[in-house]
């Protein structure tokens, strides 16, 4: 059964995915960062807000809400713009040119990364590399999306590249 | 040869009668008796195995390391004895303040797992299969030749001051010789990946090395770390991630993300020690300031050279049509406010809210900002 984006079970998914490339992990370095993520709906409500741990390798923690932690930095967006990153790593493999976390975040266009402290805020960029893979992690993920639709499935042998 | 032993060991009858009485079987062994702290450090945390911070330990930690090191002159690791007879080395840099940074065996402890390789995680094969247009190909390798400039100096600042801190500030050397490991193979990627566009490397900059001079050429480690690791890096990661923003292909997206972890890490060091200066060395704010006030004028003429600008509104913009250019400026001013506000930011965060009313940059950037 297909879980739910956006839903405290999607990040549970990919935490499991997570542990089940640790090797990967393991080989990009060590990843200490609490962030969160704020999935946000056509009024700008949030549909969804969960606080996503880090340490050593591992994701160790996945809650519903914040819960009193105080995140390095919080990812926020629209739900179509959360979609649209991820039907492309859906139907990739991974993120390509245009749907990268930095790309979708550098200028507040599609998602936006909120922080009080700088230093916090750097920590995006610290483990730039295995934040992507974590959330690249999702193309092996059976999930819909509020509306009941699913993300489009893998296309083979694509170039993720290009001008 | 400037420095010679004292002494002549081949012809030196005390020193050849010890080896011969030691070769007989009739050993010293007065080093077995030196009194010492016996210690046997295990990892707090098994996942991440035996860090520095396991080693923070008696006199062989740093927590209990005095703010000015007298008693160490020469090459003897913290905590070891000290016989008569060793050199003075005359370290540069006695003061902790100098050179210390809150975290600092974190981000030793994250460089060292955190290595890449610049031959080997690159997908050069997807690189290689794409072909650039003629003029997004030169703006991107006119980038890269502006990179390659940095990221040599950036190597040879913290190569500089390695030897010239005391021995005692063992994890500061260790980390900045880990950053000039990153800065090598930021430098070799960039040439690496200049090289294989097609295009070559382009012009050198003369507003962009007067700048890099500016950092290599600091009086002292805490001028250089503030020029380099706060300032000049903090720019630089701002760049990075614009880089990665408008990168042609993924393989080039790979690289600036590799990259910007390197540099957010040295970025977080500068905070760091900046925030430990402050908090521990009062005194020295002006002199922040001061440094920062020349620092500031370099990066400035350096930033906005033609050869450094240009092509990154082409980049942007993706072109050199003038829709292209226009969009391309219009994006390159998003950067320029994005990449000041980021360093007014970390500034403030480090102690010197007071740092954008003093700038002349920031005035300079406000005032673009209310021009549009």
């Amino acid at each position: 059964m297909s879980i739910s984006f956006p839903s405290l079970a999607f990040f549970e998914a990919l935490r499991d995915e997570m542990r089940v490339a640790r090797e990967r992990f393991s080989r990009l370095g060590f990843f200490d960062t609490t962030f969160a993520v704020r999935v946000l709906d056509a009024e700008g409500a949030p549909l969804f807000e969960g606080t996503l741990g880090f340490e050593v390798f591992d994701c160790v923690a996945v809650r519903e809400g914040l819960h009193g932690t105080e995140p390095d930095f919080v990812l926020e967006g629209p739900v179509g713009a959360w979609r649209e990153m991820l039907d492309a790593i859906h139907r990739l493999g991974a993120a390509d040119v245009a749907h990268s976390i930095n790309t979708l975040t550098h200028f507040g266009e599609a998602l936006q990364v909120r922080y009080d402290d700088p230093d916090g805020h750097d920590k995006l960029y610290r483990f730039a590399e295995s934040i992507q893979e974590y959330f690249d992690l999702s193309a092996g993920l059976d999930f819909v999306y509020p509306d009941g639709s699913a993300p489009p499935p893998r296309v083979e042998n694509v170039r993720r590249s290009g001008t | 040869m400037s420095y010679l032993a004292t002494t002549d060991f081949a012809n030196d009858g005390a020193f050849l009668d010890g080896v011969a009485r030691r070769l007989r079987g009739d050993l010293d062994l007065s080093w077995l008796d030196e009194p010492r702290e016996r210690v046997r450090c295990r990892p707090q945390n098994e996942r991440r195995g035996l860090t520095l911070r396991d080693l923070d330990v008696g006199r062989y930690g740093w927590s209990a390391m005095p703010e000015l090191i007298r008693q160490n002159r020469s090459f003897a690791p913290r905590g070891a004895e000290q016989p008569d007879g060793l050199p003075d080395l005359q370290a540069d840099v006695n003061r902790k303040s100098e050179v210390w940074a809150y975290n600092l065996d974190g981000y030793y402890e994250e460089a060292m797992t955190r290595q890449w390789n610049a031959t080997t995680d690159i997908p050069w094969g997807e690189l290689l299969a794409t072909d650039l247009p003629e003029d997004i190909g030169k703006a991107y390798a006119q980038l890269l030749t502006f990179l390659s400039e940095v990221e040599m100096i950036a190597t040879d600042v913290p190569a500089k001051w390695l030897g010239r801190l005391n021995a005692d500030f063992f994890e500061v050397k260790n980390f900045i010789a880990s950053q000039a490991m990153d800065e090598a193979r930021h430098a070799e990627i960039f040439r690496k990946r200049a090289l294989s566009t097609g295009f070559g490397l382009m012009r050198a900059s003369s507003h962009n090395e007067h700048n890099l001079k500016f950092l290599r050429d600091a009086d002292s480690f805490a001028e250089a770390s503030l020029a380099l690791h706060l300032q000049a890096e903090g720019m630089v990661l701002t760049l990075f991630r614009f880089s990665e923003y408008v990168s042609p292909t993924e393989g080039d997206k790979k690289l600036f993300r590799l990259v910007m972890q390197d540099e957010a890490r040295h970025v977080g060091y500068g905070m760091q020690h900046l925030k430990w200066v402050v908090d521990h060395f009062p005194e020295r704010r002006e002199t922040v300031h001061r440094h920062l006030d020349e620092a500031e004028n370099f990066v400035f003429g350096a930033g906005y050279a033609t050869e450094v600008m240009e092509p990154f509104i082409i980049l942007a913009g993706k072109g050199t049509k003038k829709a292209n250019i226009d969009e391309g400026i219009r994006i390159q001013k998003m950067f320029q406010t994005k990449q000041g506000d980021e360093y007014f930011e970390r500034l403030a965060k480090c102690g010197l809210p007071e740092r954008r009313e003093r700038s002349r940059l920031w005035k300079m950037l406000e005032l673009a900002k209310e021009a549009g």
